[in-house]
This record gives structure tokens, C-alpha cells and sequence, in this order.
């Protein structure tokens, strides 16, 4: 123990990343004693299969999410209604595809058993179109919220409630199950790795350059920090909120339409129910602070994605009953809230800062 | 003002003169029809007395279950197409598979003195003994879709639906033949059930029990591999990721609706197995949707569940309004089943005379 050891360890600390990627390889390390086989990789048919690999693979939606979530975090908001957008991206996306169950009667089976590529609607617009209505949707929140000056949390509650009728409406309320392979990849294609995590990946790099490499991530956190000195200072802030809560429905769609892919199903009751509050927590994980915005971390969000999801994923290979996981995901809630308190946080700086003061007093 | 002079007189009357006008007047109804048991709801609803109902009359509540599934959207425009055809009028409601919702519809449908017919396809076998009761004092006529409950026989005219049991007997027989290439120690089946509660989950689970010994096949529930999937496929696919997380001896799964076993399907191929070859999975409902993965080989057998029910319900209503208390407890509809070892093409041309 030194001084370069204390003084590493307080730049570690302090930077976002630090909770975050502890937390990961926590569980993973966790995973490494308590779950024989855990880490063991197959490739079949030119696929990788694993667990490792399934956290990466079901966690993409999640990161996905918090992309946008992330933005409009730091903003000062927050967005309940990602996981109603994703549902009515994936009814649309559906209903292109087959549009003639809606009607009465379910159509003549033996067309898609001839043709698994068939598709109403060619499938660049089958991809296209939902993303658009879902940043429309995204945008509607925006308006409410910086045209409007209604609470987000209010305003976004309100396409929360009403986008799982909507998508229903779309569907007639049925639940269209589709046979197109092309579009079974978006969720269940391999490239040697899922395909969903190099979409993932897209997205993420997509926000960052957004973020850090034009001026955009510099207003975001000056409007979360304070809006109206941000105001004051030329920049229009009600159209880095408009353009957060878009962004955030972009991605809303995105992983709506990855959802309903691999499950090839639109069900507008099932899909995306509850993953607001999982981008929410992997926004939070990521150190973004929830309610005042401000500072933020793209990365760190992302790793708080798949830090949920190996959560859920070790607890599924230890055997907690999948229907038990959402007390588990409870339970990661209070560790990361406790961990983010002030004295949790004073308490792992003081680590670093105990050993350079037994140093000095030498 | 025909009718509100009948009706004035009914009442003035009384009710033992309408029931014996009401059996003098049910020419259609057989002879035989003896009725000693107690006479339910229609006893209570005067108008009948003097009338011959025809389709045109009936104005039918019909509490649906909610959209979960293929089947369920067969089941749905079945009522809303014969409604059509034979010209009376449909009040649907969507329950959105909410319990809560049902009462109160069921409620609303007593209260509106135009409904004369109640449908109900129950979410849960308990919890409508209350409206039930409301209803006969109502004077409606309450005939069981799809579902049974556990109530009072005298507090509904009829149930119309499958022999849930025997399907499950169908899961164990069909799951059996298709765990002949493994050994004998070998036979582990998982089990993806319907809603908790549901009458169609119960009595699968119950039939599958029964059977399941004539192969060795261990409870899934000793096994820990039973857990419901209500119905949908995302929820599924969920519980068999699970259940493959936790271990890789599985041979066989069955799934309690087409839904199900697709969601297994998908859960068994992202963990890199065959569904068909490493583990043998059978559905039921034999929708379309079930077909397409028949035919492909990745469900090794589908057992029928008839969803087209609304001619036999409207039917046994009719006859509930015009005084015939004939009709048994419990009418069960008439199913098959489907095995992937019939071929693709057999099967490509059995699923284009069907209708969901």
C-alpha cells in the first residue's frame, strides 16, 4: 500500500465505470465457483452456444433500451413507455408482414408453408416503418413533456398505458405468429455470434458518436443539470428533449422488433411488459443519476444492461424458478441502490484515502 | 305491444301457469323430456310463456377468456360468424384474461334486460357463484363455453366443451410413442402448463398423470419441470430456457397448447438441440400454427381441441329459452389428434379443409 495505490484507487472509484464493471465480474466470478460449466462454450453449426453467450444474446434488448433510456435520464426525465412502444413496433411489424389474419378468418395456411419468405409488405419496409411509428412515439412523449412542461414521469405514463391498446388495436387483439425466416433473424440469426448483439452494438455506437462526438451529449448534460441556465446560454433545451425521448423510442422499436423475432409472435400483452423498468435499473447500475440527470455513461448503461441479465441468467443455471427471477431482480434494486448511497460511496472512496493518510502520518 | 300484453298476463298469472304453458308450448321440444330435476333459470324469465324464441330474439353476453392464443381466435370468430349467420344479436366481451374483468361483465350482462343469453368461457374453475346466482334470479339463460367451473350444476344450463382429461390421456399416449428410441431411464418430460387456475391447465395436468406410468415417465412436478406458461409463447420460451439452464436431461416436453410447445420449440433450438430429435415435444389445439411446426418435424404430435363451438352453444341456448331442459350437464365435442409421422404432404392437405 502506497500512495500511487491510493491514488489509482480514487480515480478508479471515481470513475462511473468503477460500480458497474465490478458488478459484472462479481456475478460472473460467482458464476465461475457456484455453476459448474458455467464459462464452457460449444459451437454447433457454426453457432456459438453458452451461457455466456445467452447473456449477451437475451441482454441485448435490455442495452438497447437503455441507450435511449440513458439520454433521457440525463435530461432530467424518464420514460415508462418503452416497453408499450416495443409492443406496437412489433404488432406493425407483424401485421406487414401478414396482414390478412386480422380479418375474420385466419388466412389460407398452405401460403406459408409454401413460402417462408413470404411477406405482405417487402421487408425493408417491414423493418422501416415500425421504427419510424415508434420514434414518432418517442416523439410524443418529447412534446409533452418540453412543449407541454408535463412531469415525464406523468407523460410518459400516459403512452405506457395507452400503447398496449394501441398494439392491440393493430392486431385486432390476435396474436399473429409469423413464419418469415429473414425476419426470424433479427432475433434468432447467428454470426457465429447472435445476430441481436451486433445490432446491439450498432446501437450503442450509434448513441456514442451522437453523444461524443458532436456537441449533443455536452447539452443533454447541461440540460440535466440545469435547464433553464442551459436555456439562458443558447442552448434550446426543449429540442434536446425532444430529440432524447425520439432517440429513446428509436430504440424502443428496435428492440420491439428483435423481441418479436424471436419469438415470432406479435403479442401485444407479453411483449416488452416490465423492460422499461429494467432499462431504467441499467441506466441506474450505469451511474447516470435518475431524477436529476446530468452526467451520463453510454458504457456504463450498456454494462448495467448485461449486468441484469447474467443476474437473471446465473439465477436461472443455479435453478431459481423463472417465475422467482423478478424477486431476484428485487433484490439487485436494493444492493444497487445501497451501493449508490452516499455512505456506500464514501465508505469505497475511504478505502483509498485510509492508506494515504497511514502514509503521510509515516 | 303483443309481447307487454303477454307479459302483462304471465304476471298476472303466475308462474305455475307459465311453466305449464311454457311445456305445452315447446312443441319442438322431445316429449320425454320429463325435467325433474330443478328446473333452472328459465322458470324465472315469464316472457317465455307465450313465445316461441327464435334466433332472432336471443341477445347473447358472451364473456370471452381474453386473445391469448390461435386457438382462442377461432374460438372467438366462431361465435362472432354464426352470430352472424343465423341473425342474433352479440354483445362480445373481451376480458382480457382478467378474472375481475369477467365479473364485472358478467354483472353488467345481468343487469341489461335486453340480454337473454349469458356465454362464458371461465378464466378460473371458482369465483362466479355469486353472478351465477344473480343471473338466475336475472331469469338468463347461462350456458359454459370451452371452460368448466366447480359450481352449483342447477345454477347453469349446460356446459359445452372438450374432455380436457382425455386430452392429457391423449399427451401421455402420444408422448409415449414418441419416446421409444430412448431408454428406458431416459424419459424425463417437462411440462409447460396453461394459466394456474384454468380448467383446461387442471384437467390436461390431471389426464397426463394418469397415463404417464404406462412408459415410465416420472412426474414432472417431482422433477421440478412443470410451470405454467400461460398460454402465450414468449412466457414459454422463458420457462424452457429455464428448465434447459438447469439441466440437459430432458427427452420430452409437452406444452398445453400450440403456443406452448412452440415457445419450447424456439427456447430448444437457441439452446442448440433439435426439437424432434434430442427432445420430443407435443402441443395441443391443433391450430394452424401448430400444423406448420408438425409438418416441419419439429413437433412430434398435436392433440385437437375443436374451437368452433358456437353452433352446438347457440343451439343448446335456443333451446334452454324456448323450455328444453334436456340437454345433459355436459356436452363434449368431438377431437382428434395429429402425429408428425403422417407425412407433410398428408398433413399440408388436412390443414387446408381446416378452419383455424
Amino acid at each position: 500500500m502506497n500512495v500511487s495505490f491510493a491514488r489509482t484507487w480514487s480515480k478508479l472509484t471515481e470513475s462511473m465505470l468503477f460500480l458497474p464493471i465490478a458488478a459484472l465480474l462479481m456475478i460472473l466470478a460467482f458464476d465461475l465457483f457456484a455453476i459448474p460449466g458455467f464459462f464452457r462454450l460449444e459451437l454447433k453449426d457454426g453457432h456459438l452456444f453458452g451461457s455466456v453467450i445467452d447473456i449477451l444474446r437475451n441482454g441485448s434488448p435490455t442495452v438497447i433500451l437503455a441507450m435511449g433510456m440513458t439520454l433521457v435520464i440525463a435530461t432530467g426525465g424518464v420514460d415508462l413507455s418503452v416497453g408499450a412502444v416495443m409492443a406496437i413496433a412489433s404488432s406493425v411489424a407483424c401485421i406487414m408482414i401478414n396482414p390478412t389474419i386480422t380479418g375474420m378468418a385466419l388466412t389460407d395456411p398452405g401460403l406459408f408453408l409454401k413460402d417462408p419468405q413470404y411477406s405482405w409488405a417487402p421487408l425493408w419496409m417491414v423493418i422501416v416503418v415500425p421504427l419510424i411509428i415508434a420514434s414518432l412515439c418517442g416523439m410524443w412523449n418529447g412534446m409533452l413533456v418540453s412543449y407541454w412542461r408535463i412531469q415525464p414521469m406523468v407523460a410518459t405514463l400516459v403512452l405506457m398505458i395507452a400503447g398496449r391498446g394501441i398494439a392491440q388495436l393493430v392486431t385486432n387483439a390476435i396474436k399473429i405468429i409469423i413464419f418469415n425466416d429473414t425476419y426470424a433473424y433479427l432475433g434468432n440469426g447467428w454470426i457465429i455470434l447472435p445476430f441481436s448483439l451486433y445490432i446491439a452494438t450498432a446501437v450503442f455506437l450509434t448513441a456514442w458518436l451522437l453523444t461524443r462526438r458532436t456537441a449533443i451529449g455536452l447539452f443533454v448534460e447541461s440540460v440535466g443539470i440545469n435547464f433553464r441556465s442551459s436555456y439562458y446560454s443558447g442552448i434550446n433545451e426543449r429540442r434536446i428533449k425532444l430529440f432524447a425521448y425520439t432517440f429513446c423510442g428509436f430504440c424502443a422499436g428496435i428492440a420491439g422488433l428483435i423481441a418479436t423475432s424471436a419469438i415470432r409472435t406479435s403479442d401485444a400483452n407479453q411483449i416488452g411488459l416490465y423492460t422499461e423498468l429494467d432499462a431504467i435499473l441499467a441506466v441506474v447500475i450505469g451511474g447516470t443519476l435518475m431524477g436529476t440527470g446530468g452526467r451520463f455513461s453510454l458504457l456504463g448503461s450498456a454494462i448495467g444492461g448485461l449486468v441484469i441479465q447474467a443476474t437473471i441468467t446465473s439465477m436461472l443455471s443455479f435453478g431459481v424458478p423463472a417465475s422467482a427471477i423478478t424477486a431476484v431482480k428485487a433484490v439487485v434494486v436494493i444492493v444497487v441502490i445501497l451501493l449508490y448511497s452516499e455512505q456506500a460511496q464514501k465508505f469505497i472512496r475511504g478505502v483509498g484515502s485510509v492508506t494515504m493518510r497511514g502514509e503521510a502520518a509515516r | 305491444m303483443t309481447k307487454s300484453r303477454t307479459l302483462r298476463i304471465a304476471m298476472t298469472v303466475g308462474v305455475t301457469v307459465a311453466l305449464a304453458a311454457c311445456s305445452s308450448t315447446a312443441t319442438t321440444a322431445p316429449t320425454t323430456a320429463p325435467v325433474v330435476t330443478a328446473p333452472p333459470v328459465v322458470t324465472a324469465a315469464p316472457p317465455t310463456a307465450a313465445k316461441v324464441y327464435t334466433y332472432a330474439d336471443m341477445v347473447v353476453g358472451f364473456i370471452q377468456t381474453g386473445s391469448e392464443s390461435g386457438w382462442r381466435a377461432a374460438n372467438t370468430s366462431s361465435f362472432q360468424e354464426t352470430a352472424k349467420e343465423k341473425g342474433l344479436k352479440l354483445n362480445f366481451y373481451d376480458a382480457q384474461n382478467k378474472l375481475e374483468n369477467q365479473i364485472t361483465a358478467f354483472h353488467q350482462f345481468n343487469q341489461d334486460p335486453t340480454v337473454n343469453v349469458i356465454i362464458l368461457a371461465a378464466l378460473d374453475v371458482t369465483g362466479y357463484d355469486d353472478v351465477l346466482k344473480e343471473a338466475k334470479t336475472a331469469g338468463k339463460v347461462v350456458v359454459l363455453e370451452d371452460r368448466r367451473i366447480n359450481a352449483d350444476a342447477s345454477l347453469y344450463y349446460t356446459y359445452i366443451g372438450s374432455d380436457f382429461d382425455a386430452e392429457g390421456q391423449k399427451f401421455a399416449a402420444a408422448m409415449c410413442d414418441a419416446l421409444k428410441g430412448f431408454p428406458a431411464d431416459k424419459h424425463n418430460v417437462a411440462e409447460i402448463s396453461g394459466a394456474v387456475g384454468a380448467s383446461a391447465a387442471i384437467d390436461r395436468a390431471k389426464g397426463f398423470r394418469e397415463k404417464m406410468g404406462d412408459c415410465g415417465i416420472p412426474d414432472p412436478t417431482s422433477l421440478n419441470l412443470s410451470q405454467t406458461g400461460n398460454w402465450g409463447v414468449p412466457e414459454s420460451k422463458a420457462v424452457m430456457e429455464a428448465f434447459l439452464k438447469k439441466t440437459k436431461n430432458i427427452q420430452g416436453v409437452i406444452g398445453h397448447n400450440d403456443e406452448e410447445a412452440i415457445g419450447a420449440i424456439q427456447a430448444i433450438k437457441e439452446a442448440g438441440l433439435k426439437p424432434g430429435k434430442d427432445i420430443m415435444v407435443v402441443g395441443a389445439d391443433a391450430t394452424a400454427d401448430g400444423f406448420k411446426y408438425l409438418i416441419s418435424g419439429e413437433m412430434f404430435a398435436d392433440i385437437e381441441c375443436n374451437p368452433l363451438l358456437a353452433p352446438q352453444v347457440y343451439e343448446a341456448a335456443l333451446k334452454a329459452l324456448n323450455g328444453d331442459l334436456s340437454l345433459p350437464k355436459w356436452v363434449p365435442s368431438q377431437e382428434g389428434q395429429f402425429f408428425a409421422s403422417q407425412g407433410a404432404a398428408a398433413l399440408t392437405d388436412i390443414l387446408k379443409t381446416r378452419k383455424y
